[in-house]
């Protein structure tokens, strides 16, 4: 399991947190509404427990996108099916939302909320990072954490009260990515 | 005389990047507290004639803080510091007294331009 010690989990939270604000200020413009956010909680787990979780999410419909390059690893987006018709109302989507039309709300959101939120990370940590195009994603598929021996989650939840949406982001990073990760997040802590 | 600054945030990183952020041409004395109630004290404490604020935290948050001072018509100057950087977040702070708002995360020259701003420089 990856140990990360009290002053990094607390830099690695705040980090997060500034991210998280960037990435729910980019959908609160767009959709004129107030985002509420949880605090980043920060955990490692082996895949087999990164699996329960997300099936744990039942209800919900899932986009993934991968990161490379300084570090790497997988963004996760969850959004709850029942709040999904009242977020396509006011981005204009004509309802009721069909297939395709829900698969495209999803991919949408999820570039807003993972883009801005790995953009404020990696910039803060002056890293370099690319994602790929999001893709709509069933959980029975594998997931590239299948290869990694051990995965830290860091995990926030994005709703917004009035349209009773709620939605996580999950971003796993490999065991390797959290050295590469940590390295300018202890030179912030020691300068 | 020293001006008494408190900083406010419950994330330690963040209390060090904002006093690290300030000109070292500002005659201060520093303080910090990592929660609202902390926050509290030192303005009860004189130790706080101006305060940076983080609005997420723990035990009282932020924007409670901003209210009891505003109760208590205390002069605090506060410049709220958050990584909440919503125009809703921005809109309500200013009401409810605090002298500016900067996001996270904080630039050094925005600090600056700010303490000029409000006659602290």
């Amino acid at each position: 399991m990856i140990e990360i010690n009290e002053d990094e989990r607390d830099a690695l939270q705040e980090i997060m947190n500034i991210s998280m604000g960037q990435a729910a200020d980019a959908l609160a413009r767009l959709i004129q509404t107030k985002v509420s956010l949880s605090i980043p909680a920060i955990q490692s787990m082996s895949p087999e427990d990164f699996k329960g979780v997300i099936h744990g999410l039942s209800n919900n419909w899932f986009a993934r996108q991968s990161f490379m390059g300084a570090i790497r690893g997988e963004v996760i987006m969850s959004m709850h099916k029942d709040g999904c018709n009242a977020l396509a109302e006011v981005m204009d989507f004509d309802l009721p939302l069909d297939e395709a039309a829900t698969e495209e709300l999803v991919l949408e959101v999820t570039n807003i909320l993972s883009a801005a939120c790995l953009q404020g990370f990696t910039s803060q940590l002056e890293l370099s990072t690319q994602l790929t195009m999001p893709a709509f994603y069933y959980p029975v598929q594998s997931i590239h954490s299948d290869d990694w021996s051990s995965i830290l989650i860091i995990e926030v939840e994005f709703f917004i009260e009035q349209m009773q949406f709620d939605s996580r982001v999950l971003i796993g990073l490999s065991e390797g990515s959290i050295e590469q990760l940590l390295v300018p997040i202890r030179a912030l802590l020691e300068a | 005389m020293p001006i008494p600054v408190t900083i406010a945030d419950d994330s330690a990183l963040s209390r060090k990047t904002i006093k690290r952020a300030l000109p070292e041409d500002w005659d201060i004395t520093i303080h910090e507290a990592k929660n609202g109630v902390e926050a509290l004290d030192a303005v009860h404490a004189g130790l706080a004639e101006v305060l940076f604020l983080d609005l997420q935290m723990p035990q009282m948050d932020g924007y409670e803080v901003l209210k009891e001072l505003q109760q208590e018509h205390q002069k605090t100057i506060v410049i709220v510091i958050s990584a909440d950087i919503q125009p809703e977040a921005q809109a309500l702070v200013s009401k409810m007294g605090a002298f500016r708002f900067l996001q996270k995360p904080l630039k050094p020259d925005q600090l600056r331009a700010t303490l000029i701003d409000v006659g602290l420089l």
